[in-house]
């Protein structure tokens, strides 16, 4: 009967020895305690010696060959033996040891849908708001709307991607306070109850608007080289042309087309020319964006504060589109229905307190535009025409703009053209 | 288990008995008249003279303590003052045998040993060389003070003033003291005597010593070592396991290599100042039960030590057996053991109020004063008349008086000015050098050339990468893997440096416990690679020692967890002679420690927090081929003591991170650069030792799962440690989770995740989170997932804690709640 040697476990990390020597060799004959051959496994080497005596059948291994524990090494027998049951079983199957089981690789599961937004915002019971600190960083630099957070992180804290949730939904407080002060008659209650003695003055808390566009109107201006220029344009052809329009209305089915619409229309299609004025200054990124086409903001004296609507792709309107689109942008605008999304993206602004009798004033760019146009009242004022006085209505225009983006000459040159559009209006809108 | 040394059952079972020779007590019995032909009466004077200094010294220091003056000069010293007033005897008595190869460590009550020591080698070195000592040390700056406010021609006087003033300001913590006053009363010392540090732990200088002694056995070098201490420090294992350590078969039976080596014992004798007291302990008669010190000799070896037991009242005693001792030593018949019976009459601190004995004693210890009546001696015997010592005596009070108002004065005697430099003590924590050979003068001593050396030759025919060229995994046999980067240079160095040693339990035949070590037997001689007792404690202080000496070793503690046994000498005594010596003493060794696994709570530890603690020491943990090489080339290149962390879990890695595998020169990572083996940009994991793979398939999974990209670090040192990376990381991913084994309370990673959030407090986007295993014993293998960090646990954290990741169900607890309430538990 034929004995196996095995190559022996020498311990339990120890998966395979290299066999370093054979003391003996195929057909040798063998005693107990021989010393078949020595191995050695990355700590240490040993002999084995022979358990039984014999003849030396068969050796599976050669020298420097590694063998993994617990396989036969050797056959010790009778010549002639039948051993040919007896191999290890890396011959017998194809290296499997190089295989290894490879644990199928789990199945990549679809990423589980963003985690469904918890019914709580930030603002905790205690009023505290948790951020962690690179959040709040971000949210600093970019005006995101914290109350609007939806808190992911652990404990219910705002970490970086729930701001960055909220930037991609553009909320803003900008934003927020332009549009969502829709609310105010229950907050507005006129304290009826009359005092018993007149105090000498009122604090009343500033509304948030007002706080956003006390922000925002002081960065302006010293944040921007800012400088107006004045001007003014002969309407006489403007004013006809608004009568004729004011007479035919109902009969083309015209919408009420104002003054103010006019002057809109006449910069809307002035700043296709111009496209230092129809751009945004992003100093910081060391850009210019220039926009293909313009976004008309109108600034609108609401109850509330200014509102700036703007008007979409104005140069693309025809006059009674564009100011059918107006109509509902102001009335948007002064009843606080209006998207909030309409507050935004404006590219250049066009602010009139003409109706007011102001005769020339200097309107604050609304950053990061690069200018904005005021419009003034009509005064009357006197030209020489063939040598004589001519007295014609005269309507002033005050061009603001940031001499960081643009230059003087290339903004009065396009005061000049809008002037010039404006006194000639048949002809614009012919063009 | 040398395999040479047949362990024979037939033998071992013979009957028979053990014999002991008797230890001689007190022995000594010459006369005057025979004394008188040994010793000139210039040589008794002095001895008279050496013995009066300290006892004015003492007085003084005894005076300054309990009344705040001396002789008239008032001062005020808060620090230690432990006496040796009844004890100069048997200082002065052995110092008068050494010359100044001979080196001796003392106890926290040494002043007699440094004053008696340094009188001696005054009294033997030639003008010019004592001259050239004072000059060069530490640029001269103890002898520029006394040789401007205590002129003198004589060269010897003018050391004698240079002795007790550096000694005293020392004592006095001033910058002109022996060791700029870092050092102070329990610790001073001065090399260039023969002095060696001495030692505020009890026993501390039992270890040192021994490696002193090692330092001469094993490069040959001429003189003894003595170990001084007290009957108290017998109590400590330290001492006993360097008593064993010392009496070792090998160091007479194998180090000589059959004459290819000079053969002999350890040449040190550990000398006992037995004053009868343990601090108030009585040592015979209370708490020991050896009744005379002289005794334990018998237990360590079949010289018994040559113990002894001597009159330490009695300097020509003492002197006729340190002689004898000594030439036993040089004759190579070390260890030897002495047991000088003396007494202590000062207390064992000036606050001692003596209440474990009385007076009555005290008053007959003084009766017998060993100087009065040695003087009353040489007086009756006709050496000397009165007046003679009347002189010494007023010489020795003159001086001293001198010596205390240079010392108190703070503009001759400043102390260090940590206002004006606050970064002083900073500087000389580490020494920071790179010296490739400690002797570059001597050729290392090598069995075999470095290419026959077997285990170079096996490095040699090892892939060095974790996988071919095909991508598969090399067979573990033929992959260069951690324990080959550890030991690639370990060999460069042993043929490089003549110095180097390295020892520690199972070291040579067994190649280490875990196999660093293979097949360097055959290259390296015994005397400077050998197999230790297992005395943790003996191992490391004697490295310590070692070092002191001016040579470099590698000791190893096989399981980190061992390291409490080491305790004093890893915490107390490597990490701090560097800066107490103020930076005279370099400290080159490097301590190996393996974090085990499989093996439960007392072989599975992971310990880098409890020597990061210690200011001091550097901590390395390397987890891939190259890293270990790297950083133990530069811990054998530097001067530092280095605490080298390895893990058992990881021995046979491959190199995974470097494309062309592990590079085959000599490089150097510097200690403390932590290195990025992962990308990312969502969070960053940086992990302390072989965590590294569970936190890298952590990573994977996180990137495939749920496409969280994270970037893996690893810290790869611990002290010191540079955070820039690491802090960059966290700019960029704004989240971090610290991993190790360690259990999380204390630990490193906690100790880091405070720095982080400290450094990177505005980019973080959630707290930086520790992650170690929990505060319990490590539990037996098959329960070690519950308990150390493994990539489920990582996702766990990283989801409970830093990010929270949609629809994924976390399996262990990480809430607040929980955390509160395993702190109230302690657990």
């Amino acid at each position: 009967m034929a004995t196996v040697v095995i190559m022996p476990r020498q311990g339990q990390s120890v998966e395979s020895c290299v066999i370093t020597a054979w003391n003996k060799k195929e057909g040798d004959t063998v005693a107990v305690g021989d010393v078949l051959f020595s191995y050695e496994t990355d700590k240490s080497s040993f002999d084995e010696a022979a358990t039984v005596e014999g003849t030396l059948l068969k050796c599976f291994a050669e020298d420097g060959d590694d063998v993994p524990c617990l396989e036969p090494v050797c056959v010790i027998g009778t010549p002639g033996e039948d051993i040919s049951n007896i191999a290890p079983a890396a011959a017998e199957e194809a290296a499997p040891a190089a295989e290894e089981k490879k644990e199928e690789a789990p199945k990549v599961e679809a990423a589980p849908a963003a985690a469904e937004a918890p019914a709580a915002t930030a603002a905790s019971t205690d009023g505290f708001i948790r951020i962690s600190p690179r959040a709040r960083l971000l949210a600093e630099r970019t005006d995101a709307d914290l109350s609007k957070a939806v808190p992911t992180g652990p404990n219910g804290r705002i970490i970086e991607r729930d701001v960055n949730a909220l930037l991609d939904k553009g909320l803003t407080n900008l934003a927020a306070a332009r549009a969502a002060e829709d609310a105010p008659k229950a907050e507005a209650a006129p304290a009826a109850a009359p005092a018993a003695e007149a105090p000498m003055f009122e604090d009343v808390k500033l509304p948030n608007i007002r706080k956003v566009i006390a922000k925002s109107m002081h960065a302006s201006l010293s944040t921007m080289a800012q400088l107006t220029l004045n001007a003014s344009f002969d309407a006489t052809e403007l004013l006809a042309y608004r009568a004729t329009l004011k007479a035919n209305a109902e009969k083309l089915g015209l919408s009420n087309i104002t003054l103010n619409d006019m002057v809109l229309f006449a910069v809307a299609k002035t700043l296709k020319n111009h496209k230092d004025l129809n751009a945004h200054y992003l100093g910081d990124e060391g850009i210019m964006r220039y926009f293909n086409n313009v976004n008309l903001g109108i600034a609108v004296d609401t109850e509330r504060g200014l509102l700036v609507p703007t008007l979409a792709k104005a140069d693309t309107l025809s006059l009674n589109e564009l100011s059918a689109q107006a109509k509902e942008l102001i009335s948007g605008a002064q009843k606080g229905t209006i998207s909030p999304d309409k507050l935004k993206d404006g590219s250049f602004t066009v602010t009139n307190l003409g109706s007011l009798g102001v005769e020339s004033f200097t309107p604050v760019i609304n950053p990061p535009q690069t200018g904005i146009l005021g419009v003034c009242t009509i005064t009357r004022k006197v030209k020489e025409v063939g040598g004589k006085d001519v007295f014609y209505p005269a309507m002033g225009l005050s061009l603001t703009f940031d001499h960081r983006a643009l230059d003087g000459a290339p903004a009065a040159r396009f005061l000049k053209d809008l002037c010039a559009n404006l006194e000639n209006f048949n002809l614009l809108l012919a063009k | 288990m040398p395999k040479s040394q047949y362990v024979d059952p037939g033998k071992v079972f013979e009957p028979g008995f053990i014999k002991f020779n008797d230890i001689p007590v007190c022995q000594y019995n010459k006369t005057l008249e025979e004394e008188k032909a040994l010793y000139t009466k210039e040589d008794m004077m002095r001895i008279y003279h050496d013995m009066r200094t300290i006892r004015e010294f003492e007085t003084m220091l005894n005076e300054v303590k309990t009344k705040s003056a001396y002789n008239g000069v008032e001062y005020n010293n808060p620090g230690p003052a432990h006496l040796s007033i009844g004890q100069e005897a048997s200082a002065v008595g052995e110092a008068y045998c050494l010359d100044n190869n001979d080196l001796t460590f003392g106890s926290h009550r040494s002043h007699g040993e440094i004053i008696a020591k340094s009188l001696s080698s005054i009294h033997k070195l030639d003008d010019a060389e004592l001259y050239d000592i004072m000059k060069e040390f530490l640029g001269g700056t103890v002898l520029s003070v006394v040789e401007k406010h205590m002129p003198e021609t004589d060269v010897k006087v003018l050391a004698k003033n240079f002795l007790l003033y550096g000694a005293l300001a020392e004592i006095f913590a001033r910058t002109t003291g022996f060791n700029r006053g870092l050092g102070g009363s329990m610790h001073a010392f001065f090399i260039p005597f023969g002095l060696m540090p001495n030692n505020a732990i009890v026993g501390g200088s039992g270890p040192i010593a021994l490696g002193a002694a090692l330092y001469k056995r094993s490069n040959h070098k001429p003189g003894i070592v003595i170990a001084n201490s007290g009957d108290g420090a017998l109590g400590r294992g330290p001492v006993l396991e360097s008593f064993n350590f010392s009496t070792m078969d090998q160091i007479t039976k194998l180090w000589g290599m059959d004459g290819k080596y000079p053969d002999g014992g350890m040449p040190i004798l550990f000398n006992v100042f037995n004053n009868s007291y343990a601090m108030g302990g009585q040592t015979r008669g209370e708490t020991m039960g050896f009744d005379m010190a002289a005794r334990l000799g018998a237990g360590f070896n079949p010289d018994m030590m040559h113990a002894e037991r001597v009159n330490g009242y009695d300097p020509f005693a003492v002197i006729d057996a340190v002689t004898r001792k000594k030439e036993l030593l040089l004759a190579g018949k070390g260890p030897a053991l002495l047991d000088v019976v003396t007494y202590r009459v000062s207390g064992h601190s000036p606050s001692d109020s003596s209440t474990y004995r009385s007076n009555e004693e005290i008053e007959a210890w003084k009766e017998a004063d060993a100087i009065a009546a040695y003087r009353t001696k040489m007086i009756l015997g006709g050496v000397a008349t009165e007046d003679e010592f009347n002189a010494i005596d007023e010489d020795i009070i003159n001086r001293m008086t001198t010596v205390m108002r240079l010392a108190i004065n703070d503009e001759i005697s400043p102390r260090m000015d940590l206002t004006k430099d606050p970064e002083a003590i900073s500087s000389i924590m580490f020494s920071n050098e790179k010296v490739h050979s400690m002797d570059p003068s001597r050729e290392a001593e090598m069995l075999v050339p470095k290419e026959e050396c077997p285990r170079v030759k096996e490095i040699q025919g090892k892939i060095r990468t974790a996988t071919d060229a095909n991508g598969k995994p090399v067979s573990k046999m033929k992959m260069y893997n951690i324990r080959d980067g550890l030991a690639e240079p370990i060999i460069d160095k042993f043929y490089d440096d003549p110095t180097l040693i390295a020892y520690g339990e199972d070291n040579r035949d067994w190649g280490g416990a875990f196999g660093v070590y293979k097949k360097m037997t055959e290259a390296i001689p015994y005397h400077r690679f050998f197999n230790s007792p297992i005395s943790e404690s003996a191992i490391v202080g004697s490295a310590v020692g070692y070092a002191m000496c001016g040579g470099r070793a590698i000791v190893e503690l096989m399981y980190a967890d061992f390291m409490g046994c080491a305790g004093d000498e890893i915490f107390n005594q490597m990490a701090k002679w560097q800066s107490m010596s103020a930076g005279i003493l370099k400290m080159p060794i490097v301590l190996r420690v393996s974090v085990g696994s499989k093996y439960g709570a007392q072989h599975s530890q992971d310990w880098t927090a409890l020597v990061a603690h210690i200011p001091g020491l550097k901590v390395v943990f390397p987890s891939t081929p190259a890293d270990a090489k790297g950083l133990m080339t530069s811990a054998l290149e530097g001067t530092d003591p280095v605490i080298f962390f390895e893990s058992q879990r990881i021995y046979d890695k491959g190199e995974e991170f470097m494309k062309d595998g592990v590079p085959e020169g000599t490089y150097e990572i510097k200690i403390g650069d932590p290195d990025v083996k992962r990308e990312g940009k969502d969070i960053t994991i940086l992990t302390i030792g072989a965590v590294l793979y569970r936190a890298l398939d952590a990573a994977k999974t996180l990137e495939e799962k749920y496409g969280i990209s994270a970037e893996v670090i690893d810290t790869r040192s611990i002290v010191p440690f540079d955070y820039t990376k690491v802090i960059e990381s966290v700019k960029k991913t704004g989240r971090i989770l610290i991993v190790g084994d360690a259990v999380e309370r204390g630990s490193i990673m906690k100790d880091m995740a405070a720095n982080i959030s400290e450094l990177a407090f505005d980019y973080l986007d959630a707290p930086a989170i520790a992650l170690g295993s929990r505060n319990w014993i490590t539990p037996a293998h098959e329960l070690e997932t519950a308990y150390f960090p493994y990539p489920d646990t990582i996702i766990d954290c990283i989801h409970e804690k830093i990010l929270p990741i949609p629809g994924y169900v976390a399996k262990h607890n990480f809430t607040d709640v929980e955390k509160i309430e395993r702190y109230k538990k302690g657990v």
